[in-house]
């Protein structure tokens, strides 16, 4: 019994593979627990998990954390994630850049209204934007600090800190002032998404698997499993199927981008 | 039986003043048990008239039929008339508000409110506004000494209004649940065994209350206490099993009983 | 009592089992206590470090900045959170003590027969609807409501959280309000009645007043129940560091802060201790209000005592 616990942005791809690879090797079965990444790298620390997913590098205190306790954390990069932007439909928003983000979301920033974006939305009458983010320690919001607003910066309060990377597409979905980032798996037909653009002059990338794969889309994450030494038997064995082909088709088709040209036809 | 209710037509010698109960006809149910048949009574203004008669015959359930107190239960249901000064009590017309104002009512616990004497005595102005507005401090402090010293209870309690009315003597509770009756000025008092709680000597306190009183209210006591309803009343009521039985001034009663049954309880024989 | 069963020598079946309810009806009284230390020393264990290192008392209850995540500079302000969850209760409380209390009056003194047990089994109903429930409804049919109602940008804010927290704690609240109500002896209300008050006046002039601490305890319990709910605020509140200053603004509980954040922090870590500095402060304030609660009770249930004793003793002397 494999354990495997931690980010909620992998835990439906975890669960695929898991469950994929239960019918293909009988005789492993891996538990798989969500939580978040934070609560995977907790249990690498404590020694109480085989792979931790996360969705955010371990930062090196947690790894000084993990060897005092006799665990080297073993990182693996198991895909992509395009952290996408999303607003209401009715927003006639069509791209955005990493600069404009910033001031938006970033400490001392000074973007408030969508007239300061040169926009006018539909049905939000008040022109307030509505910043959605995501609780404080989720990889999602570290990630997206680290690619946004750079390592010294922080968040802005006053934002509204969902606690899903679902919850963050719902609010924006039912609020037409609403902006927010969560994973592009967490699209739906009533959001829409921005082009995102790094610099003034770049170009103004959608985000999708394809643009998440060539890194031509400026906020794509890598996802990570971590073991506690270099894997053996059964733990090497899982790995290596979720590195091969097989394996990367299955995140592909859950909306992440594979780590290299795979071919899933 | 039937000789026994023609007696409760008796007709007082002094029943030339004007009635201050007339009942005709009283039948009450709760639910299918019938607890009053036929009652025919007429209580004299002005004097105190006691009901007696063993447990369960019917006179509690009489005395509550007056003011409709009864009807708290939901579930009792009353024919005939009950006239009081010419009113019909059971019009469903009536207020029962305005009527309860007219009868007082004293229990057989005593049952102060959860307030101060004073506010136990003011309750009933601030419940039915005599001027159309509850009476002012001066106006306060005067209906609440004039009550209680007709009850007999304000030497002993002027310094202490501010007391909580449960907090006193049971004999004291029982004469504040008087006092607190008369500055709306009732015309008929109902006591439903106003002693029973009370031990001899409060008891005797009360009862000299009640006697006092008499003449300035009409007076319907409820007793199971023979000694007392011949002390302390002017007329008197015998009833069984629902029926009134006989009815004349309390000293022929006692002396001279007109019907068997009456004697029999009289003697406590039963009940 | 074992006394009395040397005496009289006799240890049949009855005893014994008199006995071994004795003891596991005291083992769960203890247990109790025992849960309630235990869990006080594993809260204040696990905050210790943060209260008597980092612990800044200006900064705790003096300063918004709740960042205790930043990359260069954490912050642990909680004023924010302490506002918002008092905030939310507040307006909880005006929602629910009129709902409430008039349930409560309507039950108790109003309602007869069939009606009075049918709402009471709503009442008990409602108290069973889940917390994560309560937040759904607040994040999906309450949010789209109060923007399209109010025209403001987001829904998610005190008025909601405030209204589905009114909502979750007018059960309790009615309940125990009923209890008291119906504390209240009879015999007030057959005396005030036969002195002609309507049912309103006996209610409001009589049982109201009789029943006084029983409600302050329903409303304080009540606020408590407020004070503690995690989930239903975390998702209607909007769960944004602010310091409110309209009901329509987002606001964040200290409750909801824990719940969001616990479960991802590495245990021992400044963050972490921090969250458990936020649980002693929460344990303390409901453990005060409760502890209020239990007074009011008590004090209401010792003056109804004495004044039972006092006038029968007078009266046997």
């Amino acid at each position: 019994m494999i354990q495997n616990k931690g980010s909620d942005t992998l835990v439906n791809v975890a669960q695929a593979w898991a469950e994929e690879y239960a019918a293909l090797r009988p005789g492993t079965a891996v538990a798989v627990t969500g939580g978040g990444s934070g609560t995977g790298i907790a249990a690498m620390i404590n020694g109480t998990v085989d792979i931790a997913n996360s969705s955010r590098k371990m930062k090196d205190s947690e790894i000084e954390l993990a060897r005092g306790n006799g665990n080297e954390p073993i990182e693996f990069v198991v895909g992509y994630d395009a952290l996408a932007v999303y607003v209401h439909p009715d927003n006639p928003m069509d791209e955005i850049s990493l600069e404009q983000l910033a001031a938006l979301y970033g400490e001392g920033g000074d973007i408030d209204s969508w007239s300061q974006y040169g926009v006018e939305v539909p049905g939000c009458g008040s022109d307030e934007i509505v910043r959605v983010s995501r609780q404080n320690n989720s990889g999602t919001y570290v990630y997206f600090r680290e690619a946004v607003l750079g390592d010294r910066r922080d968040f802005r309060l006053g934002s509204r800190d969902m606690h899903g990377s679902k919850d963050v597409v719902d609010l924006v979905e039912n609020t037409p002032c609403a902006i927010g980032y969560s994973g592009f798996a967490y699209a739906t037909d009533h959001v829409k998404m921005p082009c995102v653009r790094k610099g003034e002059d770049g170009d103004c990338v959608s985000p999708s698997v394809d643009s998440a794969i060539d890194g031509s889309y400026p906020i794509a994450r890598p996802l990570f499993m971590y073991t506690s030494g270099q894997p053996e038997g059964v733990i090497r064995e899982y790995i290596d199927w979720v590195l091969s082909d097989e394996g990367q088709c299955i995140i592909y088709e859950k909306g992440y981008a594979p780590r290299g040209d795979v071919d899933c036809s | 039986m039937t000789e026994a209710s023609s007696a409760a037509g008796f007709t007082p010698a002094a029943a030339d003043a004007s009635a201050a109960i007339l009942i005709e006809k009283l039948n009450l149910w709760y639910g299918d048990f019938q607890a009053l048949l036929d009652v025919d009574l007429r209580v004299r203004a002005g004097a105190i008239t006691s009901l007696i008669g063993p447990s369960g015959c019917g006179k509690t359930t009489l005395l509550r039929s007056v003011n409709r107190i009864n009807e708290r239960l939901g579930y009792v249901r009353t024919t005939g008339s009950i006239r009081l000064w010419g009113l019909d009590v059971l019009d469903p017309s009536v207020e029962v508000a305005q009527l309860r104002k007219q009868v007082g009512m004293v229990f057989q616990r005593p049952n102060p409110l959860l307030l101060s004497v004073r506010d136990n005595v003011l309750f009933g102005t601030r419940v039915h506004l005599p001027d159309g507005r509850p009476p002012n401090r001066v106006e306060g402090d005067r209906i609440v000494e004039e009550a209680l010293r007709q009850v007999l209870l304000w030497d002993e309690l002027k310094d202490s209004l501010d007391r909580r009315g449960t907090e006193l003597s049971l004999e004291q509770q029982q004469k504040l649940c008087i006092a607190r009756l008369l500055p709306v000025k009732p015309r008929l008092l109902l006591m439903d065994e106003p002693c029973s709680a009370l031990d001899p000597a409060g008891t005797e306190a009360v009862e000299e209350l009640i006697w006092k009183l008499r003449g300035d209210y009409t007076i319907l006591i409820v007793t199971h206490n023979m000694a007392q309803a011949r002390r302390a009343s002017e007329e008197c009521v015998f009833m069984l099993l629902g029926e009134i039985i006989e009815h004349s001034d309390t000293a022929s009663m006692f002396l001279n009983p007109a019907n068997d049954q009456t004697a029999a309880y009289i003697e406590g024989r039963y009940g | 009592m074992s006394e009395v069963a040397h005496a009289a020598d006799r240890r049949d079946a009855a005893w014994w089992i008199d006995r071994v309810v004795q003891i596991l009806v005291l083992a769960g009284g203890l247990s109790a206590i025992v849960f309630i230390a235990g869990i006080f020393v594993f809260i204040t264990r696990e905050g210790a470090g943060f209260v008597f290192d980092r612990f800044d008392f200006r900064e705790f209850f003096g300063s918004p900045r709740w960042t205790p995540t930043s990359s260069h500079n954490p912050t642990y302000g909680a004023l924010a959170l302490i506002a918002g969850t008092a905030s939310v209760t507040g307006l909880a409380m005006v929602v629910s003590v009129p709902f409430s209390l008039g349930a409560a009056i309507y039950i108790g003194e109003f309602a007869t027969g069939r009606v009075r047990e049918t709402l009471k089994v709503l009442v008990e109903l409602l108290a069973a609807i889940p917390s994560v429930v309560w937040g759904f409804i607040g994040l999906s049919i309450m949010n789209p409501l109060i923007i399209q109602t109010f025209d403001v940008p987001v829904g998610l804010n005190v008025l909601n959280a405030g209204v589905i927290l009114g909502l979750m704690a007018a059960p309790i609240m009615t309940t125990i309000a009923e209890d008291a109500l119906k504390a209240v002896p009879d015999t007030y209300r057959e005396a005030a009645e036969a002195m002609g008050a309507t049912r309103w006046q006996v209610t409001f002039k009589v049982v109201l007043p009789a029943a006084r601490n029983g409600l302050v305890a329903a409303t304080l319990l009540g606020v408590g129940r407020g004070f503690g709910e995690t989930m239903a605020v975390l998702m209607a509140s909007g769960h944004s560091i602010n310091l409110p200053t309209s009901p329509f603004d987002s606001v964040r509980a200290l409750t909801a802060t824990i719940a969001a954040e616990l479960g991802e922090t590495a245990a021992g870590s400044d963050h972490y201790q921090a969250l458990f500095t936020l649980g002693i402060f929460l344990f303390l304030v409901t453990f005060a209000i409760n502890f209020a609660a239990d007074v009011f009770v008590r004090g209401g249930q010792r003056k109804r005592r004495r004044r039972g004793r006092r006038p029968a003793a007078s009266a046997n002397p």
